[in-house]
């Protein structure tokens, strides 16, 4: 499935930049995320909570940050596997400097996922997809706010 | 051949008979196979695959196994000694790829079994499966058939150059030359999407083993008890008299269960390795992934013709996507296909060529019609757009290339012959019983003002009841042994294995007439190898035709041995013995001998006649000498509605010729069922898979099979013909339906678009599609 799409951010992009590749940032951002630990130069384990249609699981995996151009662009590519299937995605981010205290994050990517999850609740992907990414931003802008 | 709309009755035989099997269905009474509890039973699970094509890199089973209550976790590592599931196909050209019970190196689909695991219930069995570690390294994977012919295209089994699992060539007459000269030439190609069979009960499986007497009690939800134990002892090298199998009451199978499948072996060797029953439940889930699809087919097929509407030829392409490996009869179920593409119509000349090929998606195998709906599909479809070439009636057209009721049996360019038939007469029933002629002037008033109504005319012609033998790869006889116990009571066994259908009504119907006992008096036995000592199984609506065939001609024997032992113990001639409503009697004499009465005199064989032998009993089987050829048309009419492309069938005119009928009402149920199955299709029901090899339609909530309200009245006669090929002229109707519905549905709404130019639509027709070519057509 593929995800295109931006979001507007109050906050100046070094500022975003640094949010978008923190551990503990994103852990907390990212929908259902129960651990994110890094293992290397951008590399990291992930354990994820993720609910799609009747069929909900925990998902073991690592996330790969790729072509880092601070504060510009960075693709990330994720693997997961669980008891219900898995779920595999590549994605670029580009943060575009609107003004000194605004940023726009585009972001575009595609996203497979396979077995169970793809047979039960391949039709509420889409959906559920595009609340997890507006959850994100929601908890992401609550962090940048505290900062 | 004599032709009558009215079947000879005597007895229980041609009557609605309310199905004897029903008290125990309906009262929650009847023994399905996860009814069946043994001591100390296990629960086996199964682990399969989440990609389409993946190396297994590594299995770690420590987590699962040192789960409380796990007993066991088996990979393919701990199976290989079990033999390969078995393909029965066997054309020079077919690649037959090793098909373990388990996955060994490498994923093939998704839902290939990997690893299974038994525990002390279900739920633990689960959860462990869940805790076994699979690494996979996945692999590029093609999910299409089309695509996976290309040249460029990964291979499914990188030991073979291409995909290709085999191909098939047929010919009959002078093809190319009947083109040259055709007046018309019409096309079309159709896919046929695979198809979830979905019986209610999914498949199971109970195993024992007895240490002491060594021998292995299967209980599996199978119509094919006897041929599995043969195959079960072969893949568990187990000595085939120490098999018993048992299929008990079995919900459905539509061709489903007529197979051997990797679970059933699987479940086998685990009671063996551990000792200890074990049975396995198929989820629903796991039904509508990995148990055999239908159909599945891309068909492309072209029609030469005469201008006088004369059909001289055809070209007929299919294109039969198999999956990651064969199942039983995967490469056999469209060659029927092939044989079947002339129909009902005088085609002297064919040519076939059917492609298998690989792709990494779940095997296909037979369902219901089994390649039969595929040719008559796009039979009738062609048929149509020659009609709309040639601007000739369809109905005239299809009249005009039958052969004539004194043509039989009638010999086909494809090789069969046809037994018996006069396609005109059914044919001609429906139209007037739709009302054909007036149907089109209320058509061209309907589309004056914007309605659209369509017809749909569907023909068509079956070869089923299979046998004969040298047609089948197991045999296509049937036995029967009827056994009269000493006190009356008369207990068939039959070697075929009813699952729904209602074999042991017509088969206690049979008996009740033949030996003038009361139906309640009759048990029927099927299913279980341990008392019915030969089999075959039913599938390829061969139940009455064969099955009932051995059960009557046993039954025939059962009367000749009960004439002999009246006449000694009567003391009259053998000659003047008549056996008439249960009674023994002879001109010669007074004393008259009731059918209970002998019974018991055979049984104490105090005064039979010495050269003859105790007991009332027999064992027939019945080979016949040829296939049965049910025939029929069936007529839809539709009204599409253009603003939401919702199709609703206005009337269904059935008229099914299947020969003698023993009862009307079971034969009015599987010829109801198999419309339902036909038009599931054709504008419902499709297994969609990704492009990635991923299902997308893993439930019932987007596999949509038919609802009642779905369903149409259906407007149900019949013609009787019988068949020559056995005694009891009966042909088969489990598939007909099936077979008749789906081009007769598609008819009628490509007739309803046509003036707006539609030639085609690719089935399932849901609203989305229908309105967005009513929508492409209106603005064009």
């Amino acid at each position: 499935m593929k995800i295109k799409g931006q979001q507007t951010l109050t906050t100046p992009r070094e500022q975003v930049w640094e949010a978008l590749l923190d551990p503990g940032v994103l852990a907390r951002a990212l929908p259902g995320c129960q651990a994110l630990d890094p293992v290397g130069e951008n590399h990291y384990k992930i354990r994820m909570k993720l609910a799609l249609a009747a069929v909900q699981g925990l998902f073991e995996g690592k996330i790969l940050l790729q072509d880092v151009q601070p504060p510009n662009n960075y693709k990330l590519h994720i693997e997961g596997a669980g008891k219900v299937g898995f779920v595999n995605g590549e994605g670029h981010f580009h943060l575009e400097k609107l003004s000194d205290v605004e940023t726009v994050v585009h972001y575009e990517g595609d996203v497979r996922i396979g077995g169970m999850i793809a047979s039960v609740g391949q039709r509420l992907m889409d959906m559920t997809s595009k609340m997890m990414i507006r959850k994100f931003f929601v908890s992401l802008k609550e962090i940048l706010s505290e900062q | 051949m004599a032709t009558t709309t009215t079947p000879t009755t005597k007895g229980f035989v041609g009557k609605r008979v309310r199905r004897t099997e029903d008290p125990r269905l309906i009262t929650g009474t009847a023994t399905y196979v996860d009814d069946v509890t043994r001591p100390g039973m296990l629960y086996a699970a199964v682990l399969r695959s989440p990609y389409a094509s993946a190396r297994i890199s590594s299995i770690s089973i420590e987590k699962a196994a040192s789960l409380p209550g796990v007993s066991a976790v088996y990979t393919g590592e701990d199976v290989k000694a079990v033999g390969p599931v078995p393909c029965a196909g066997s054309m020079p050209t077919l690649r037959v790829p090793h098909h373990k019970i388990l996955a060994q190196d490498r994923v093939y689909y998704v839902g290939h079994p990997v690893a299974a695991v038994v525990a002390i219930d279900r739920y633990v069995a689960q959860d462990a499966v869940d805790q076994i570690e699979v690494e996979y390294e996945p692999t590029e994977c093609v999910a299409d058939p089309e695509k996976a012919l290309e040249s460029d295209a990964v291979r499914v089994h990188p030991e073979y150059d291409d995909n290709v699992a085999f191909t098939f060539h047929a010919e009959g007459g002078d093809t190319d030359a009947a083109f040259a000269a055709a007046d018309v030439v019409v096309s079309e190609r159709v896919t046929v999407p695979r198809l979830a069979p979905s019986p209610m009960e999914t498949r199971g499986v109970v195993a024992e083993y007895d240490e002491g007497t060594e021998e292995l009690l299967v209980y599996s939800s199978t119509q094919i008890p006897h041929l599995l134990k043969t195959q079960l002892a072969v893949q568990l090298s187990l000595p085939e008299n120490h098999v018993r199998v048992i299929a008990p009451e079995v919900g459905g199978g539509f061709g489903s269960k007529c197979n051997v499948w990797a679970e059933e072996a699987l479940t086998c060797f685990a009671a063996m390795d551990l000792k200890q029953p074990i049975k396995w439940i198929e989820n629903r889930r796991e039904s509508i992934n990995v148990v055999a699809h239908g159909r599945g087919h891309v068909d492309h097929l072209e029609m030469a013709a005469s201008k006088d509407g004369t059909i001289t030829a055809l070209r007929f392409k299919i294109l039969q996507d198999i999956g990651g490996h064969h199942q039983l009869l995967t490469p056999i179920i469209p060659t029927l296909a092939v044989i079947m593409i002339p129909g009902l119509y005088k085609i002297k000349n064919f040519t076939a060529d059917l492609t298998g090929v690989f792709t990494n998606l779940p095997p296909t195998d037979l369902y219901r019609g089994a390649g039969r709906p595929e040719a008559t599909y796009v039979l009738e479809r062609v048929v149509d757009k020659l009609a709309d070439k040639l601007e000739m009636d369809p109905a005239e057209l299809r009249l005009k290339n039958f052969p004539a009721a004194d043509e039989f049996p009638f010999e086909t360019a494809t090789g069969l012959s046809y037994d018996s038939g006069d396609y005109a007469k059914a044919f001609n029933i429906a139209l007037e019983n739709v009302g054909y002629d007036s149907f089109l002037k209320k058509q061209e008033k309907a589309r004056s003002k914007g309605r659209l109504l369509g017809l749909g005319i569907s023909t068509y012609g079956e070869v089923c009841a299979f046998g004969p033998s040298p047609a089948l790869p197991a045999g296509g006889w049937e036995s029967a042994t009827v056994r009269v116990e000493a006190t009356g009571k008369v207990t068939v066994m039959s070697g075929a294995s009813p699952h729904g259908q209602g074999g042991e009504t017509a088969y206690s119907q049979l008996a009740a007439d033949a030996l003038g006992v009361p139906m309640e008096d009759v048990v029927v036995i099927h299913g279980d190898t341990g008392k019915v000592h030969w089999g075959v199984g039913t599938f390829g609506s061969r139940g009455t035709a064969i099955g009932g065939t051995a059960v009557h001609l046993a039954l025939e024997d059962i009367v000749a041995k009960g004439k002999k032992y009246a006449a000694h113990i009567l003391n009259a001639s053998l000659d003047s013995i008549q056996f008439n409503q249960g009674i023994f009697s002879s001109n010669e004499v007074e004393e008259k001998l009731t059918f209970q009465e002998l019974a018991l005199e055979a049984a104490v064989a105090q005064k039979l006649p010495p050269d003859t032998e105790p007991g009332l009993s027999a064992t027939r089987f019945f080979e016949p000498p040829n296939f049965a050829f049910p025939f029929g048309a069936h007529i839809c009419t539709v009204e599409v509605d253009g603003d939401t492309g919702q199709v609703e069938i206005l009337r269904y005119i059935a008229v099914d010729d299947i020969g003698n009928v023993i009862n009307p009402m079971l034969v009015d149920g599987q010829l109801h069922g198999g419309v339902a199955q036909g038009l599931g299709p054709a504008f419902l029901e499709e297994v969609v898979f990704s492009e990635d090899g991923q299902l997308l339609t893993g439930t019932f909530m987007d596999y949509a099979i038919p609802k009642a309200k779905d369903m149409p009245w259906i407007e149900s006669e019949r013609t009787v013909t019988p068949s020559p090929v056995n005694p009891l002229g009966a042909k088969g109707v489990g598939e007909a339906g099936t077979i008749g519905s789906l081009p007769a549905f598609v008819n009628a709404v490509v007739d309803a678009l046509s003036h707006m130019g539609v030639e085609h639509i690719d089935i399932p027709m849901t609203p989305q599609k229908v309105w967005n070519l009513i929508n492409e057509r209106s603005q064009s």
